[in-house]
């Protein structure tokens, strides 16, 4: 068994820490080359494998003093070449992310957007808001009836205030197409005992010629609440949080005696003018207020005429023209865009209306 | 209406608004100021000048040649008038004066002789029709001074707008009367009229005292026809009225300034000197001043003679009695027409006039002999030297007069919600009552004879709002509790379920009108007029109908769109259908859609560009279904399940061998999906695009989606397993009945089949098609084994070559 000096131990030691201090570990370029860089060094048959198998001949105190020094070799060269592997490692990770970029501006696959009509995203703002007020939503049909359309509402036959409903009449059948929404809040009126409060939105017809402010058909939002005690102060409160909710916190609004025959009194409703804020423009025809609904006391003829006792009940009535609405709050100058149904108009409108 | 300020202000000289206030002020008491009028003098230039001489023009016999004095200058004028005389103060337009219409005048050379100016005429400077001589002013006119303000007042117009409850607001007395309670202002009132004396060579009868109750007339004789003061010409002009001579325009007038229409008849027409306001009788026709003659009913009320209607009552004049320049002797009508018996008329002989504009609304029945008595003084004044104190004759009486209505304060508060003051409220309705006292605890509150309007608490505390202010009402939150909040009728779930789904899908919502054109039909091969609602007065021909389907309008918007250019059409719309069934009209809730072209953005990956096509709208529609119910597709209607009223014209817009109809699984039809039918398709100039149409009914689809709500249903905890069958079928197999074969024999344990992959040609042989199907197993309480699998897989594969001549591919 060939013996070993400590002296020869050392000296080789030597050669290999000096070895591995000249190598160009950095400059590995592949994890192919490291791996035998690793065998080289640390590998079974490596010289500092070699010396530590050796160390075992060595005198206790050789062993003792030399053990470490080798170990601590190896640790070093294991920690290096860790090191270069993990940055090996990322190097190529790195190149294989870079290889598989997209060009994510390249324009999507997608889908077509579906979108609801304006007067269908208008509506449903104006419903949403009342229905949080405590009304319900209530329909009547297209086609009404005479005493419901009008005798019911106080406007009686031959009565001049049939000039502001210009009407549509049927063909061979009874019945007119309801020139308002009105007709509704006596159909609920027959059927419901108050206290009552209830929305209807939906399609009204006048036989009028369509331009860019006429259609024979539109939509209006009929509302009405039924009680003991409710007053014109209470219309006035309610359709003041109505309009801030839909036209914003500052909305100013002036009430202005006006003529419907299903209520009395009477009034008109005006906002400031959304777009001048009541200096004058053109929108408001220099006046700074914008009409926007009709509204007032139900009429006690209205309510006898529904068999509900007026000197015991009483509230209010009120209608939106949506159209309207949807033109001030979407810049649409012309009415019959609504009606054209050209897909470039359609999709210019989306949930968020405001 | 049109009401001039200067005329206000001879009922409220103290009245001292601009425009801007004025208009503000009728806004607040209810009349909306629609327009404003700046009116004065259309000319400029023009001075007061004193005819020296008149002189003949040495070249022309007609013309004379006038040396005038202005401001100190004396101007050699030519002439053509002949009214004038040395001594005159008349205007003088001196040249660069501008005249009305744009006329700039320049020294002028006439017949060889220089004129500097012009002599003008009442007509040549806006101030009336008068063109028969030059305006001879005041004789005490200053020379020199400049016409404008003097000779035509500035004056400001407004329009006016009044609702129909508010005939007395129809006339200048009527607005001042509102704004002197308004702003508490003197009213200057008109002498009260004496009252007729009884009729000697008039005879009235009024044979229907309902329809008209009280009748006044004036005979005059002896008047000239002329034309009118160029005063009285300014005010109708400035109200828009045209100035035609003084007796029509005293009627004009007086209509303008108390809202009482009157009329004038030549004397000399009216058979046996006798008035008859009655029905007309059957047969009998009128040729009135509009130039038309009239076939009357016997509802149509007339003003006759002893033989023949003479006007239209309240209405319009007839020609033959009508005043022409011959005219000497007028009867002079002011009646009071009860509003319903001339809205009638006027709406059986669709003739309307200012005068029935007023009577239908109801005028003052106590304004009538002061009209009566204010155009006597006028005719008096304008119509001649040698008019004779009328003759007269009234008929009928007064109607009475409105009822007093006892109303509290407390009660006009309780309604307005308001907090006036007692005395404020009395004060308020004060100022507009005829009688108004305290009574106990309430007012007692006479309306006069012109507020008919007023009955009702209500209509008190409208007037008492109106005159103390709206805006003083407070705003106050509705604070009584909603009736229980009631959910969602099922219809109106169903519509906001299939609006939200269709725009998931894609789509976009139109809002089509209810009319639809009978070509429009035509073209969407409906045949079935019989069963249309019409409208009795469409606008046009356009709307002649009411839809009975939503697909014809979607259809014109899908070729509009095409035609502007879109690469694609995806709308869906959600509206009522009508339909005549045992004549009356029912509405039916519909939903439908048309799509065409692409189905999604050019996309660079060529193969995700795909075209809209029967099976992508069908998934559509299938997601409108609810998924508890089990839904079918028919090929055809006839499948057992009967179309609804009306889908069988609608099934005529399909291409035949290209739609389905949807049923739910107990039967109920629903509606159609397919392509659209080729005739269709070129009526609207489609060509060679693809269009795919459906529609559903959604009170069929509402019923089908009642009942509980959904419930969670535990999924196994097992996993399942598939196996993919690719079968070989005559190409007559049709995929439903495959698929039925399959669940009904597969077992419990099959949980799903999907068509995986459809193909024929070489690979297959003629007349059949291959499909790959996907088969899902599974069960919630264990793994299924793999013999359990292949025994269903082999038991269905049994069924389908049984019933279905299925064999397995390659096999």
């Amino acid at each position: 068994m060939p013996e070993i000096s400590r002296k020869n131990w050392e000296a080789r030691l030597e050669a290999v820490r000096s070895d591995f201090a000249a190598s160009a570990l950095d400059c590995l370029a592949t994890l192919e080359d490291l791996e035998l860089f690793r065998v080289k060094y640390l590998g079974r048959k490596s010289e500092l494998t070699e010396l530590l198998k050796l160390l075992k001949d060595l005198a206790p105190e050789d062993k003792r003093a030399l053990g470490p020094q080798a170990q601590k070799l190896k640790s070093g060269i294991e920690t290096a070449v860790a090191r270069r592997q993990a940055e090996l490692e990322d190097e190529l990770l790195q190149s294989k992310l870079a290889n598989e970029s997209l060009d994510v501006t390249l324009p999507s696959y997608r889908e077509p957007r579906g979108r609801l009509h304006p007067l269908t995203l208008v509506m449903d703002e104006m419903t949403r808001i009342l229905t949080l007020m405590g009304f319900s939503l209530a329909q009547g049909p297209h086609v009404e009836t005479e005493r419901h359309n009008f005798e019911a509402l106080n406007i009686p036959k031959h009565h001049p205030a049939r000039d502001m409903l210009d009407t549509f009449y049927l063909k061979d059948a009874p019945g007119v197409l309801r020139t308002h929404t009105s007709p509704v809040q006596v159909r609920v009126m027959e059927k419901q005992k108050p206290p009552l409060r209830i929305i209807c939105p939906g399609r009204v017809f006048r036989h009028e010629e369509v331009d860019a402010s006429h259609s024979s058909v539109f939509h209006q939002i009929e509302g009405l609440a039924v009680d003991k005690g409710v007053s014109f102060a209470d219309l006035k409160g309610t359709l003041d949080f109505f309009l801030k909710e839909l036209f914003g916190s500052g909305t100013q609004t002036r009430y202005r005696p006006s003529y419907f025959p299903f209520t009395e009194p009477s009034t008109e409703v005006d906002v400031r003018c959304l777009f001048c804020g009541g200096s004058g423009c053109s929108a408001c025809k220099r006046s700074g207020w914008m009409e926007i609904l009709g509204a007032g006391v139900v009429n006690p003829n209205v309510f006898k005429a529904v068999g509900l006792d007026p000197a015991q009940w009483s509230g209010f009535a009120f209608g939106v023209g949506v159209e309207r609405v949807a033109m001030l709050r979407l810049g649409v100058s012309d009415m019959r865009l609504f009606y054209e149904n050209d897909q470039r108009f359609l999709s210019q409108f989306d949930e968020n209306l405001a | 209406m049109k009401i001039s300020l200067d005329w206000l202000k001879d009922y409220l000289p103290s009245l001292d608004l601009g425009a801007d206030d004025l208009s503000k002020t009728l806004l607040g008491l209810g009349l909306e100021v629609s327009g404003v009028e700046r009116r004065g003098a259309a000319f400029s230039g023009v001075a007061a000048a004193k005819i020296l001489s008149v002189g003949k023009h040495p070249n022309a016999d007609r013309l004379s040649l006038c040396s005038v004095e202005s401001g100190g200058e004396v101007f050699s004028v030519v002439c053509g008038a002949k009214n004038i005389a040395a001594g005159q103060i008349v205007p003088l337009a001196k040249p660069g004066a501008k005249l009305p219409g744009g006329r700039t005048l320049a020294k002028t050379v006439i017949r060889g002789v220089e004129s500097h100016g012009m002599l003008c005429s009442a007509a040549e400077l806006g101030l009336g029709s008068d063109h028969g001589g030059i305006l001879i002013l005041k004789p005490d006119t200053a020379t020199g001074a400049d016409l404008s303000s003097s000779l035509a007042k500035p004056d400001v117009v407004l329009e006016v707008e009044v609702t129909p409850n508010r005939p007395d607001c129809l006339s200048h007395l009527g607005l001042a009367r509102e704004l002197s309670a308004a702003l508490s202002l003197p009213l200057k009132r008109r002498e009260p009229a004496a009252p007729l004396k009884a009729a000697t060579e008039l005879k009235i009868a009024l044979a229907v005292p309902d329809a008209c109750p009280l009748y006044l007339g004036k005979v005059f004789s002896g008047l000239e026809i002329r034309p009118s003061p160029g005063w009285l010409c300014a005010r109708l002009e400035a109200v828009g009225l045209r100035p035609i001579n003084a007796l029509v325009d005293i009627t004009n007038y007086v209509l303008m300034d108390l809202g009482q229409p009157l009329h004038a008849f030549d004397c000399d027409k009216i058979a046996g000197g006798e008035i008859v306001v009655r029905y007309a009788k059957s047969g009998e026709r009128l040729a009135a001043l509009d130039g038309k003659t009239y076939d009357l009913t016997a509802e149509c009320l007339v003003v006759a003679d002893a033989q023949k209607p003479s006007a239209v009552a309240g209405v319009m004049g007839g020609l033959e009695s009508s005043i022409t320049d011959k005219t000497k002797k007028i009867l002079l009508e002011s009646a009071y027409f009860a509003p319903v018996a001339v809205r009638r008329t006027s709406q059986i002989l669709r003739l309307r006039s200012d005068s029935s504009y007023r009577f239908e609304r109801g005028t003052d029945p106590a304004a009538a002999p002061l009209a009566a008595a204010m155009a006597e003084q006028m005719i008096r004044e304008l119509c001649g030297k040698s008019v004779q104190a009328p003759a007269e004759g009234a008929a009928g009486r007064q109607p009475s007069a409105p009822q007093p209505i006892t109303v509290s304060a407390g009660r006009i508060n309780e309604i307005l919600g308001s907090d006036f003051t007692p005395a404020e409220i009395s004060a308020a309705l004060g100022r507009i009552a005829a009688k108004h006292s305290a009574a106990g605890n309430g007012i007692e509150f006479t309306p006069p004879t012109y507020r008919r309007d007023l009955a009702t608490e209500w209509d008190l505390a409208e007037e008492a709002a109106r005159l103390l202010g709206y805006g003083r009402i407070p705003a106050r939150a509705l604070v009584s509790a909603p009736a229980a909040a009631s959910r969602l009728a099922p219809i109106a779930a169903t519509i906001l379920r299939c609006r939200a789904r269709m725009c998931a899908a894609g789509l976009l919502e139109a809002f089509n009108q209810d009319f639809i054109s009978e070509k429009i039909l035509a073209a969407a091969r409906q045949t079935e007029a019989a069963s249309w609602a019409r409208p009795a007065n469409p606008l046009s021909e356009e709307g002649a109908v009411l839809r009975p389907s939503l697909l014809p309008g979607l259809l014109q918007n899908a070729a509009l769109n095409f035609s502007r250019g879109a690469r694609s059409v995806r709308l869906f719309e959600i509206g009522k259908t009508y339909r005549m069934e045992n004549g009356a009209v029912i509405e039916d809730w519909r939903a439908a859609g048309v799509v065409s072209g692409a189905a999604c953005e050019p996309f660079w990956r060529g193969a995700l560009n795909v075209d809209y096509d029967f099976y992508r709208l069908k998934g559509v529609v299938e997601n409108l279904l609810p998924s508890s119910a089990q839904t079918v597709f028919h090929a055809d209607s006839g499948d057992g399940t009967p179309a609804g009223p009306g889908w069988s014209d609608l099934d005529r817009l399909f291409h035949p061998g290209q739609r389905a109809a949807a049923a739910s699984g107990s039967g109920t039809f629903l509606g159609f999906v397919g392509c659209l039918h080729p005739q269709a398709a070129a009526a609207w100039d489609f060509g060679a695009r693809t269009v795919c149409i459906f529609e559903l009914d959604l009170e069929a689809l509402s019923a089908l989606s009642a009942g509980p709500a959904a419930k969670f249903a535990p999924y196994s905890q097992f996993p399942g397993s598939w196996r993919d069958l690719s079968v070989v079928v005559p190409k007559s197999a049709r995929y439903a009945k495959i698929d039925k074969v399959i669940r009904a024999a597969a077992g419990e344990n099959l949980k799903d089949v999907a068509l995986t992959d459809v193909f024929s040609g070489k690979a297959v042989e003629a007349g059949k098609i291959s499909m790959t199907l996907r088969l899902s197993f599974g069960r919630a309480d264990r793994t299924l084994t793999d013999e359990e699998v292949s025994s269903a897989v082999q038991n269905l594969m049994g069924a389908l070559e049984k019933n279905m001549g299925a064999r397995l591919r390659g096999a």
